[in-house]
């Protein structure tokens, strides 16, 4: 994912192996990308940390069951955390204890650290180069999008978040997607 | 319903992927997905498109201690010969003193979060409760003391061996974090692993205690008495859930 990592698809190979020393590159070279991913959902910094440690916990059981057909290994664990945060968050377990107030001024400090999911979401599209071809669709729409997967939104939550009735949004996220996917057959990028 | 129709499995996987197939309908599928190959691989394929929302990922670093609580959940310290390697070698280094390191590191070490999505083993998960790590003079981790959220039990497990003189009894006490009077919780065991029934839940009795100290009495304290000297061991007292 970032220039400078190593090997990962040789890590988790050595990691399904029970290969300790593996598993700590690995997790050096992935856990801010990955906590990046729970904090964003979560909005929580305590909760980000549970389930980060959780999808490590995962990734170190699981390894062996990685398949590099299922995608990169990269997406591979962006996809344990991201399905964790997502439960996390569903869970109705928002009353979870914040033990101290250090807590809330870590959060604040982290959170200016985040731009906002629309400009991920077109920081993203820029470096698959698909951003031409995604400008067809309209700002609100990206948006909507960038709600669903940033944020973990569900379609209600994107609705009452930008005011707008439930079917438009719908609506919306189904267009957003097809357009995304015929963005990348166009461009050849993922053309399953 | 036929969850493989091939349009309604699209709709569904897509769904899945980017988050918004949420509820119920999201666990049905998970259960579709651990089934069938062809479910499978329609996430793969959404997983995959998606995954171009990753690349812009700006990188935010984790608490310094979430790796040390990872290798305290996977790989939990059998023995006093493994303090060299992990959390034990961070936790006794020193400069990562005060509240916060305290806190961060007790949080490792037990959580509540019930096991989520069924992807791990339930022993990767542990109950509500409250957890102590206590430290002597010299910073080396020498006493765990943990109860249940609302249990009457509170277990000291003794990580190396406490100097007692003859004759006198090393007493647990809890510090209220208002700064109150220290209340007697109990005495240590010499080595090993004690359990102790407290007078109340521990929630009723810890939750508003922030450290947990130990000094050496003439006798067990009771209820009113005050410590008589200085703590041998202090560490911070935090709830998990």
């Amino acid at each position: 994912m970032s220039p400078d990592s190593p090997d990962l698809p040789s890590l988790l190979s050595r990691v399904a192996l029970r290969d300790r020393s593996a598993f700590e590159r690995l997790y050096r070279a992935t856990c801010a990308h990955l906590f990046s991913v729970a904090f964003r959902i979560l909005r929580n910094e305590q909760r980000a940390d549970e389930v980060l440690q959780e999808a490590f916990m995962n990734i170190w059981h699981h390894a062996a069951g990685y398949q590099p057909a299922q995608g990169a290994p990269m997406t591979w664990m962006i996809n344990i955390v991201r399905n964790k945060a997502i439960d996390t968050l569903r869970s109705g377990k928002a009353e979870q204890a914040a033990t101290t107030e250090l807590d809330d001024h870590a959060l604040e400090v982290a959170d200016d650290t985040l731009r906002g999911p629309q400009q991920q979401f077109d920081d993203s599209l820029v470096r698959a180069r698909i951003d031409g071809c995604m400008g067809g669709l309209q700002a609100t729409q990206r948006q909507a999008l960038a709600l669903a997967y940033y944020r973990g939104m569900v379609h209600t939550e994107i609705a009452a978040a930008l005011n707008t009735p439930l079917g438009t949004v719908k609506g919306w996220v189904r267009r957003g997607l097809d357009q995304l996917r015929a963005c990348l057959e166009a461009a050849g990028v993922r053309g399953t | 319903m036929n969850y493989l129709q091939p349009e309604r499995l699209d709709r569904l996987a897509r769904e899945y992927v980017l988050g918004t197939l949420a509820g119920p309908a999201r666990r049905r599928f998970e259960r579709v997905l651990q089934a069938s190959p062809v479910a499978a691989t329609a996430v793969g394929r959404w997983r995959e498109r998606l995954s171009v929302l990753d690349l812009g990922i700006v990188p935010l670093q984790p608490p310094v201690s979430n790796w040390a609580g990872i290798e305290a959940r996977l790989f939990p310290p059998a023995a006093p010969e493994r303090r060299s390697s992990g959390w034990w070698r961070w936790l006794s280094g020193g400069g990562l003193g005060g509240a916060l390191a305290g806190v961060l590191l007790c949080a490792v070490l037990l959580r509540s979060e019930p096991g989520l999505v069924g992807l791990e083993p339930q022993r990767d998960t542990l109950p509500a409760s409250y957890v102590g790590l206590l430290l002597d003079t010299q910073d080396r981790p020498t006493l765990l003391a943990s109860s249940r959220r609302q249990g009457r039990v509170l277990t000291l497990k003794m990580l190396q061996p406490l100097a007692v003189p003859p004759g006198q009894v090393a007493q647990l006490w809890a510090l209220p974090q208002d700064g109150g009077a220290p209340f007697p919780v109990g005495a240590l065991p010499a080595a090993g692993t004690a359990q102790i029934t407290l007078p109340d839940a521990s929630e009723a009795l810890f939750a508003k205690v922030s450290r947990l100290g130990v000094s050496l009495e003439p006798h067990a304290a009771r209820a009113g008495d005050a410590p008589s000297g200085a703590f041998v061991l202090t560490g911070h007292c935090v709830k998990m859930w």
